[in-house]
Formats: C-alpha cells, structure tokens, sequence
C-alpha cells in the first residue's frame, strides 16, 4: 500500500520541480535556451571551431570581408573576426555572470539583515538603497569606474554593485512577508537561531521572486558590461570583448559592416535568449505563488 | 495630502543629501593619491602637487571640504575642471540642452511608438499580429542601445544616405537617428505595458456596461478603455527618464553628439574628476526632481494611494 503511494505522480512532484517543468515547456524558454547554449558552447568550445589565434595580426590580410576562410572577415590590423567573436563571447558572459553574482550576494545579504532585523540598520540601509537608486542607469557603474579607474575587473565591479539595490529591496520585501509566516515562527519556538532561520527557512522561500529577477539581472549585466566596454572603460586592447570589438569596429563602419554587426549580434542573441527563459520563469513563478506586494 | 507632500519632499531632500555625500566622495574613494592619478606617472614638481592639492582643496580637513562643496553647489558653483580651467557649472550648462532635448524627442517617439503598438496589439490579442508585437518587444528589450545605434548608422546613413551619422545640431535631421536609437528599446518597454494596462481594463466592469448600453467599439476603446489605460502608463514616463538619461551617455558618444552623457565619459578618460562629479550630481538631482514630481502628480491623478 505504501509502495503504491508514494510512486503515485502526485506526491513525487514538489512545487519546486513542477515550475521546473512548466518553465521547460515554455516554447520561448527553449528557444532561448536552446540559444543561449549555442553561445555558451561555442564561446567556450573556441579552439574547437578555430585554430587562430584572436590577437594574431596581418596586415596584408587587413579588412576582408566575410569568405571561407574568414567566416566574419578580418579587422583593421588583419586579425580573423571570427576568432576574436567566439573568444570576445567568453569575456562578455563572464562579465555578465561575475557582475551579477557580486550584485546578488551583496544585495540578498543586506537585503535579509534589513529585513529582518529592522531597526536603525533597516532604515540606514534602505536609505542607502535610495541614494544608490537616485543614480540613472549606467551611471552608477560610470561614477563608480571614474573612481576605480578603467579596467575589465573594475568594470565587473561597478555593474556588481550598481546591481545591488535591486536585489536589496527585492529580498527586503520578501523577507518582511516570509518572517510573519507561522513556520518561522515555530522555528524560532523549537530554538533556531536568526542565522539558521534566514539561511533554512526565509532564504529558500524567497528564491523563487529572486529567481526572476536574477535571470533577467544576467541579460542586463551583459548589456551593460557591454555597454562600459563599448565606451572603452573596460577590456584594454587587445583582448577580445563584444562591446569593446564593436567600438573598435566603428571607425570602418562605411567600409566594413562585418566589424560591428556581429560582436553587436553576439550581444543581442545572449541577452535575447536570457530574457526568454527569463520571462518563461516570471511567468512559471507568478503562476505557483503569490508574489510580494511591491517596494 | 499636505502630510503626504511633506513627508515625499523629506525623502527626497534626504536622498539627495547622500547624493550629495556619495559624489563628495568620488574623489577620496580614487585609491593612492588623487593628485598623482590626475597627473598621471610622470615626474611633476612637488609645487604642482601641491598647487593641485590647494586648487581642489584637499588640505582641509573632510567635513570642511564636504561643507564647502555642498554650500558651492547649492548656489551654483561645481567647482572648475582641472582640465580647461572652465566652471564645471558652465560646461555643463552648454551641454545640457542638447541632452534634454535628445531625451525629450526619444520619450516622443517612444511613447507614440510603444503606445500604438501595445494598443493595436491588445485589441488583437492572440493573433499573429500580437504576437509579431511582443516578439518584437522582447527584441527591442534586448538590443543594446549602441548595436541599435550602429544598425541604424548602417542603414540610414550608409545604405540609404537619408540622415548624417554625426549630429551635431537640434536640427530634425540630425537628430533623428539618435532619438530613434534611444527610443527603441524604450517604445518596447511602452508597448509591453501598454498591452497589459489594456487587457487589464478590459475586463473592468464599466467596459462591460459601455459596452452593454451599446457604445460603438470605437468609443469604448478611445473614451473609456484607453484613458484609463494610459495612467500608469503616463505615471511611468517619469521613471523611463532614468534609462533615457543614462542611455544618452552611450547614444551621445556614438553620434558624437553634445550633450552631459558624452562629457561624463570623455571626463573620465581625462580623470577630470569636478566635472564627472559636477555631471553625476546634476544628473541625480534631475532624476530625483522627476521622481519625487512623478509621485506627486500619481497621487493627484489616483486619490486612492493617499490612504496607504
């Protein structure tokens, strides 16, 4: 009897697994992933798909337009554009991923204390967060890269802690909700400490709202580690990065498309194929809870 | 309401006090000496050092120089770049026109854009048509603002010969391609939130009752549907300043335009930091002035948030 039970469909699936599959069935999440996959492989897999080298110059070979041999064409100083697209892809995603996790750890642990302890830490705290959010946009990660000076990790940096806020307020607003719930309450009866409590319990049920937001928080950490890198405050020549390829591209705009149509492309599809799962989450998230009320 | 208003101003003059605290403090958080990072490696004579560190008035103990510069910038004066010698209030001054009216011509074309997109597409909902919309939104949503930029260079300019790739005026011509760059990804967010403000009223009972009493459709749609759709969407053009201004940054070095987007980014390369500070300050303050009016004229059009 037992036996039958628990293999009964119903009782193997937790909520956390149905949204899965929900999010799997989504025509857009697949295409997006299906995509973002492509990119991540091929970003990756570089030395499978090129024997160049991306910094190798010639000029003899300068500017040749897309053939067989240069799939992408050549830039200004004769190096394949091919080569330095895949390659340019790994340093675009990290800078997407590595902004976003220091924003996001950032955010969620301030964001937890805030929330939970309230108080003179709560109020300076979401002070903070307002005078971080006063400032538009890229401007945050401009103003913090004035004082760090230009570089790639500087870069990685900047978009990170712009990206805070967001994440603060989010796990804020969550954590206000979730520690009025009677499970918390029962585990602080049955003796859990404050740690135990955000960490086991409020954590893991504030993951899911998180989930979206962290989603949609890679694709705009890759445009705008692309954007500080088109502006020519990140990577330094001659290392191969979208936003920087596509800066360096536009001084032969007239004369050669392929420069900046595909380091641009390489942006668009990233970010698109994220914001597709990204929107198949937000869609699977509203569907299995009830979302925070807002700010 | 005038206990709302005051407790609204409050938090803004709060917020613009860290404001205020956190561009002060651009120029100590630079690591090493600020002096050194300004003249860069090479050997200078320790009465230039010193003639920089009087100049920008580092000798002065913090709150000093804190209370200084807030007293200046309060009437006006943001200091001089190190680099021309000029006030940073007049450089900004000349270039902030540019910028506003860039901003304003792409919220134009974003909003009309946008609004007629997701209203077309709403009414349409489950069609071809509205799904055409919304992939292109979801597109629009993801295209950085410069590839945007650069795609339009490309046809506009390059193909078709129909517009400059340099604007260096007001002019309609010269500023169509970058209003249209910045507008884009805009009018998506727009149209996106136009459609659902739609099918959300839609299903409102007083569309049912127009409808019921026999309104033709078109009056439903434009008298009770739309303007009732439109609050929120209104309400948001505030905030859409926020992206605007920043994205201005990218569109105004791309079309190498005039404006406070590109003297931010050409003072950071020269480490010119009064002006980046005088360009950061303003541009919060504005952002900061637009959200506290955004909030304030949402309340007006929608009584009902007073009461929380």
């Amino acid at each position: 009897m037992t036996t039958e039970l628990s293999s009964s469909p119903v009782a193997s699936s937790s909520p956390g697994a149905r949204m899965f599959r929900q999010i799997l069935r989504n025509r857009s999440a697949q295409m997006g992933g299906i995509m973002l996959f492509i990119l991540i492989f091929m970003s990756y897999g570089a030395p499978l798909f090129t024997s160049k080298d991306p910094n190798k110059t010639a000029p003899s070979l300068a500017l040749k337009p897309p053939s067989l041999v240069f799939p992408m064409g050549t830039d200004g100083i004769g190096r394949d554009n091919f080569t330095r697209f895949l390659y340019g892809g790994q340093l675009s995603l990290r800078v997407g991923l590595v902004g976003i996790t220091i924003g996001m750890l950032i955010g969620i642990s301030l964001g937890m204390f805030s929330g939970y302890f309230g108080g003179w830490l709560d109020s300076f705290l979401s002070w903070i967060t307002d005078v971080l959010m006063a400032f538009p946009d890229i401007l945050l990660a401009l103003a913090i890269i004035a004082i760090l000076g230009p570089g790639i990790t500087n870069a990685m940096l900047a978009i990170g802690i712009a990206f805070v806020p967001s994440f603060m307020r989010l796990t804020r607003a969550n954590v206000l909700t979730l520690r009025e719930m009677t499970y918390v309450e029962a585990a602080r009866a049955l003796g859990a400490s404050d740690i135990q409590v955000l960490t086991k319990h409020i954590l893991p049920n504030s993951m899911r709202t998180l989930l979206v937001l962290i989603t949609l928080g890679i694709g705009s950490s890759i445009l705008a580690g692309a954007a500080l890198n088109f502006l020519g405050l990140g990577a330094e020549p001659p290392t191969a990065e979208w936003g920087a390829m596509l800066n360096a591209g536009m001084k032969y705009v007239r004369h050669a498309w392929w420069l900046t149509v595909f380091p641009g492309a390489g942006i668009f599809l990233a970010v698109l194929s994220i914001n597709l799962i990204g929107d198949a989450i937000s869609d699977a998230v509203a569907g299995t809870t009830i979302m925070p009320p807002q700010k | 309401m005038l206990t709302y208003l005051t407790r609204r101003l409050f938090t803004s003059i709060l917020v613009l006090f860290g404001v205020s605290i956190l561009v002060f403090s651009v120029i100590h958080l630079v690591p090493g000496d600020v002096t050194m990072s300004i003249l860069g490696r090479q050997k200078v004579s320790p009465e230039r050092i010193a003639a920089l560190r009087e100049q920008l008035g580092l000798n002065d103990p913090l709150y000093v120089q804190y209370g200084r510069y807030v007293t200046r910038a309060l009437q006006g004066d943001l200091g001089t770049s190190i680099r021309n010698n000029l006030p940073v209030s007049k450089s900004i001054g000349d270039q902030l026109p540019s910028t506003i009216i860039l901003a304003v011509a792409a919220m134009i074309i974003a909003m009309s854009l946008g609004g007629v997109l997701g209203m077309a597409a709403s009414l349409r909902q489950g069609t071809w048509f509205d799904t055409l919309v919304m992939g292109l939104s979801v597109s629009g949503l993801s295209i950085p603002t410069f590839w945007m930029g650069l795609l339009l260079i490309l046809l506009f300019s390059v193909n078709l010969k129909l517009f400059p790739s340099i604007s260096n005026s007001n002019s309609p011509r010269d500023l169509f391609l970058p209003a249209l760059a910045l507008a884009l990804p805009e009018a998506a967010v727009v149209a996106r939130m136009v459609r659902a403000s739609m099918l959300d009223v839609h299903r409102k009972e007083y569309i049912i009752t127009a409808r019921a009493k026999g309104l033709p459709e078109r009056l439903v749609v434009m008298k009770h549907a739309l303007r009732n759709a439109l609050i929120p969407v209104v309400t948001f053009a505030g905030l859409q300043m926020a992206y605007l201004l920043g994205g201005a940054t990218i569109v105004e070095t791309m079309f190498a335009r005039q404006g406070i987007g590109r003297l931010a980014v050409q003072s950071i390369y020269s480490r010119d930091y009064p002006v980046v500070q005088g360009v950061v300050l303003v541009t919060a303050a504005i952002y900061v002035l637009i959200n506290t009016l955004t909030d304030v004229t949402y309340v007006i059009v929608n009584p009902r948030i007073r009461l929380k």
